[in-house]
């Protein structure tokens, strides 16, 4: 298996985020703290606790260059995180939310960071060195509700954004004084803040975990319905995709590669698109084994139980036997995966490792190079 | 979304279509061949519609072929993939007539469908409110 190291944090893990070395990982144990932990001599041992919000830690993102710390909680706050003196120094950043923040990622450059919220916003902050403080630019148009993930494009200016309205949406995020003007990239009308580039309408339902291909040719979001969905081309006459798939949503993905993309949700499984030579993309595997039922379906006995009471209602039908005796699906994680967390050099085009980690308290670190050859040549 | 009088006029041209679908299928049906029956059944469906009369004339005709199957696994096989997500909304209809046959004869389906097009086929007929059946 492709797993390296999984270990148990917490009952609960909503989100994490890597130190620029990957030797300590920073994650919310579902509660306001936020927990470093330090791997040394495959022991884990607990760093610091970061505890100024007053509810739930949403997002964390750790930048690379800079080595901050941003997170953002449900009590619509914002902190930056800097170590100094070997701790580490919250600077309050005024969001002017009036809901709560759901997710945040640093810029490439990492001069910028975008919150997105409850409050149908979301928030751009910049550092104002004159004032020495952070300050929020709100993009208040065109989302119909939450704003789920947000994910930055390469060049530091485009930002897309997933909502519970179902669409996934590119808007600009041109800051004057904090980007400079690139003299070939789009038209003066794409360059003024806020202003939406694009909005995809693919899904019914529920939208999460948009990604940027490393290029930032592609986008991959996917919907609450069970369904992924891949844009290239991204601009005025994109090229649209959607993948059904078997199982149940997901809620993140990843890009490994140009061409490879991976998704994790609620089958505890990370699962493995590509796009073939035509460009098309489908579901090519999962990374674990997943552990086959004896009695052929291939549902845990929770499922067999529950199908077994459907199904039983019917004189006519013959009830699935509920055969396996373990609960858990045979896999790494035991319940949902709601974050995957690259663990390469930022900006590079191939991702050998990435973690996860999910509502089972869980961080597993994965890394691909024994699986190469297995996934092929997009890889 | 169906506007004012226009959207009327769509309606009974919808419904005369499912008409002509009906009569196609009870040919088939009489033939006895009710694989093809339900194909025909479910092309064209959702019509595309917010008219609950239109549903529930399609459901009529879905609900005649569905219930004269007799062989799931041929019938599944027969079928093409992308008619899963379908017929799944169509058994969820079924399901909730309460009508003790055709209750059977959905939840016999439906864990055929289930091995077949796997949990994601449910999840997307629960997940659609805009499409409905």
């Amino acid at each position: 298996m492709a797993v390296v190291d999984v270990h148990r944090f917490a009952e609960s893990i909503t989100c994490h985020a890597w130190s620029p070395d990957h030797s300590m990982v920073a994650f919310c144990p579902n509660n306001n703290e936020v927990h470093i932990y330090k791997s040394s001599q495959d022991q884990w041992e607990r760093l610091h606790v970061l505890e100024k919000h007053d509810q739930i830690v949403s997002g964390i993102d750790w930048s690379s260059k800079s080595n901050k710390i941003v997170t953002v909680s449900h009590d619509r706050n914002s902190y930056v995180w800097s170590l100094e003196g070997g701790e580490w120094v919250p600077t309050l950043v005024i969001l002017r939310l009036n809901r709560a923040a759901l997710c945040v990622q640093w810029s490439p450059k990492e001069n910028k960071f975008a919150v997105g919220s409850g409050a149908k916003t979301v928030c751009i902050c910049y550092y104002e060195q004159e004032n020495n403080w952070w300050v929020s630019k709100l993009i208040r148009k065109r989302h119909e509700s939450s704003v789920t993930n947000v994910a930055w494009h390469p060049n530091n200016i485009l930002l897309a954004t997933t909502s519970t309205d179902g669409k996934c949406r590119v808007f600009s995020t041109f800051i004057k004084g904090v980007d400079t003007k690139d003299s070939k990239a789009g038209s003066p009308a794409e360059s003024k803040f806020g202003e939406q580039i694009i909005q995809l309408d693919l899904s019914y339902s529920w939208a999460f975990g948009v990604k940027w291909s490393p290029s930032g040719n592609t986008l991959a979001y996917v919907g609450h319905s069970s369904m992924i969905y891949f844009v290239d081309d991204v601009g005025p006459s994109p090229l649209a995709q959607s993948v059904a798939f078997r199982d149940l949503p997901l809620r993140d993905v990843l890009f490994i590669s140009e061409k490879m993309v991976i998704g994790v949700g609620y089958d505890s499984n990370p699962m493995v698109f590509a796009a073939d030579d035509t460009g098309i993309w489908s579901f090519i595997r999962y990374i674990g084994e997943k552990k086959e039922v004896s009695s052929g379906s291939s549902y845990s006995s929770q499922f067999s139980e529950a199908f077994t009471k459907f199904y039983g209602q019917s004189k006519a039908t013959t009830a699935n036997e509920a055969s396996e005796s373990s609960k858990s699906r045979g896999g790494v994680h035991d319940n949902c995966i709601n974050s995957i967390v690259p663990l390469s050099k930022a900006g590079s085009p191939k991702v050998m490792r990435f973690s996860t980690s999910g509502l089972d308290g869980k961080i597993a670190i994965w890394d691909l190079e024994s699986m190469q050859e297995e996934l092929g040549h997009q890889f | 979304m169906a506007g004012g009088g226009g959207g009327f006029v769509e309606a009974e041209a919808i419904i005369a279509r499912i008409e002509t679908k009906s009569t196609k299928i009870e040919s088939l049906l009489k033939q006895y061949k009710p694989v093809e029956a339900l194909k025909t059944a479910l092309e064209g469906s959702p019509p595309k519609t917010l008219d609950e009369r239109c549903k529930s004339a399609n459901w009529i005709v879905v609900h005649r072929a569905l219930m004269a199957i007799k062989d799931i696994e041929g019938m599944l096989n027969a079928l093409d993939v992308e008619y899963y997500d379908i017929l799944m909304k169509y058994l969820y209809r079924g399901l909730s007539t309460g009508d003790r046959p055709t209750c059977d004869q959905c939840l016999k389906i439906h864990e055929k469908l289930t091995e077949r097009a796997g949990l994601g086929c449910i999840l997307r007929c629960l997940s659609d409110t805009l499409n409905t059946v």
